[in-house]
């Protein structure tokens, strides 16, 4: 049994260029005293770059804690005096913010755990498996990425109208799970490909079927690639407004973009605090997401681009 | 497919896929994939079969309530061609996604180029920046930026007016001036695609061997030669493709663009996918929306097979 402690960390394909984030060489070891004004240089480079890449996201906080007298004056307060919670008040009651949560949720989870059961089937059948086709399909699921989005949307919105999904959470999360199987089928089949085929003879050996094999062992060893995919199927189905936007005509039924695109409050028409609450509020569990697993992210999302 | 045969033989190890198995497991794969099949088969290829059938008729709202319409043959495409509006929205796509491209990689480039010359610290604080801009949702960026450039109140145009440089702009409405409304999207679509650009360049370039600049900096190579001579040639591979995914993206973009602007002033930011928005859902004359999709999926598949023919060839798997 010793062979599953050193399992698979990554998948081997993609990942091995990126381990390394976050702890470059060291370039500037031999030459220490001439290269310290360059450092210098450098940090006040980047200290200016990170102001202004971060301003937007700064002033959307800045805005959503600020009482409404204070963010619409002649000169920009560059912080709040008197932080306060209204607006995040505002946006949750004073609009039908829970239920559209309420909604997204619901789709959310639908996407999540569809693509992650059928990503899991067929990226075990196309890693642990040779068969004629096998080539074929995986260049076939990588340019089905590449589509335009738009561009299904008109055929998607007349067979959903046909058959009455348009409108309902199934059909949303039936084309979410469309949009985001590719992803979940690259990403868990690089971990299917890093696990040693051994593991597999060794539980056959001692009796396990298929069935078995596919998830008392290897499903415990994909593990992380199951947690990438679900957390991509989770923002592409929490961010979608498109989508979403043309299927739902119901206001009743929208998910929170569609919510925040349509945005504003009943008595005061287009308002900025309420917009920036709701704004935060969309994009706290997005950013803590992309926190977690960055690196995954820009391996999947290249599908090996990465690889020198 | 002549790569294949370039394909160094009998993998060894762990790192290759598991050897020829034997007949009898054929049915496991065919079962395995089977859910996905059906999804796959419904929600993506039905849908453009379909896509390619109605572009040769006449659908519009009165049949997705009666179900009538006609054939039309090859009429929708004819209509498509000859319409202005459909080349100065293809041309205006071709500027927009070369522009968005091009500044978006450029300064992705230089940022990777300042993460490897930092010390961890800084380093940490410039990733998580990054991410911070990459993350926003594109809904919650884009009324984040009507915001930024609201007129009388944004906060930028008030610093744009301290600068001094452009006079008082703090009156100044974005969404009125054809320029300054896709100035403004394009600075939107820049800033959350950089950080992708960056992080990714970033670890590409930190795989260089370090001999290669000890080699350079002993002969006494300039910083700039350095990156061109060594950087740029290493990163080479990982920039064609990071540059063949960002025009396909850019090439994509909708929502910021309908949430900002909806295509205006005057049609000055519709692009592509804004026009074929506003001619399927808007006129709802689907049938010309369908042609205008195949149209524009017949370009971008021309972009993905370049894409996926370099992914074979920077030795993937498949």
């Amino acid at each position: 049994m010793n062979l599953t402690t050193n399992a698979p960390q990554a998948p081997a394909t993609t990942q091995d260029a990126l381990t390394t984030i976050g702890q470059a060489p060291d370039l500037k070891q031999p030459r220490r005293r001439r290269r310290r004004p360059v450092r210098w240089v450098s940090n006040t480079i980047a200290v200016i770059f990170c102001i202004v890449w971060i301003f937007p996201v700064y002033w959307m906080v800045n805005t959503a804690f600020k009482p409404r007298s204070e963010i619409t004056t002649a000169t920009p307060h560059f912080l709040p005096s008197a932080p306060t919670l209204d607006n995040f008040v505002l946006a949750i009651t004073g609009t039908s913010f829970l239920t559209n949560l309420v909604n997204s949720l619901i789709v959310v989870a639908g996407t999540v755990v569809l693509s992650v059961v059928v990503g899991f089937f067929a990226a075990a059948a196309l890693s642990r498996f040779r068969f004629r086709g096998r080539r074929a399909i995986m260049v076939t699921i990588l340019a089905v990425q590449m589509l335009p989005g738009a561009a299904l949307l008109i055929p998607t919105f007349l067979m959903f109208n046909a058959v009455n999904l348009l409108g309902t959470f199934l059909g949303l999360i039936l084309a979410y799970v469309a949009a985001v199987l590719p992803f979940s089928i690259w990403v868990m089949r690089g971990f299917f490909i890093a696990i040693p085929l051994e593991i597999e003879e060794a539980a056959k050996i001692d009796g396990a079927g298929t069935t078995r094999i596919l998830f008392s062992v290897l499903f415990p060893l994909v593990a992380p690639g199951v947690i990438s995919t679900s957390i991509f199927a989770f923002i592409a189905a929490w961010n979608d407004y498109l989508v979403a936007y043309t299927f739902m005509r119901d206001p009743g039924m929208y998910t929170l973009p569609v919510w925040l695109a349509s945005f504003t409050t009943p008595t005061t028409g287009t308002d900025f605090g309420g917009q920036m609450a709701g704004s935060v509020l969309i994009s706290l569990p997005v950013i803590i997401f992309f926190l977690i697993i960055q690196r995954n992210l820009v391996s999947g999302m290249s599908a090996g681009a990465v690889k020198g | 497919m002549s790569t294949s045969t370039e394909r160094p033989a009998p993998r060894t190890g762990t790192e290759g896929t598991p050897p020829r198995p034997r007949k009898r497991r054929q049915l496991a794969p065919a079962i395995l994939l089977t859910p996905a099949g059906l999804v796959m088969i419904a929600v993506t290829v039905l849908p453009i079969i379909l896509l390619v059938g109605i572009s040769f008729t006449d659908f519009n709202q009165r049949s997705l309530f009666t179900g009538t319409y006609s054939g039309v043959g090859v009429e929708q495409y004819t209509r498509v061609f000859t319409d202005p509006d459909f080349w100065l929205s293809l041309l205006r796509t071709i500027l927009f996604t070369a522009a968005m491209v091009i500044g978006s990689v450029v300064i992705g480039m230089a940022v990777a180029a300042l993460m490897t010359r930092l010390g961890p610290p800084m380093r940490y604080v410039v990733t998580v920046v990054l991410i911070c801009a990459w993350a926003m949702p594109n809904v919650a960026s884009s009324i984040v930026w009507t915001w930024l450039f609201q007129p009388g109140y944004g906060v930028l145009n008030w610093l744009l007016t301290r600068l001094m440089v452009f006079g008082d702009m703090t009156a100044t409405n974005w969404a009125q001036d054809p320029l300054l409304s896709a100035a403004s999207i394009w600075a939107l679509i820049v800033w959350q695609a950089v950080p992708f650009i960056a992080l990714t360049l970033y670890a590409a370039q930190i795989q260089i061997p370090i001999e290669y600049y000890e080699a350079a900096r002993l002969d006494g190579a300039s910083e700039w030669t350095i990156y061109r001579g060594i950087t740029l040639v290493f990163l080479k591979p990982t920039l064609l493709l990071i540059t063949i995914l960002s025009i396909i993206w850019d090439f994509n973009v909708f929502n910021q663009i309908w949430l900002i602007s909806r295509g205006g002033p005057d049609s000055a930011t519709t692009t592509l996918g804004v026009f074929t928005y506003q001619t399927a859902f808007v006129g709802f004359d689907l049938g010309g929306g369908a042609a205008i999709s195949v149209i524009s999926t017949v370009i971008l598949l021309g972009l993905t097979a370049v894409y996926i023919r370099n992914l074979i060839r920077s030795g993937e798997d498949l």
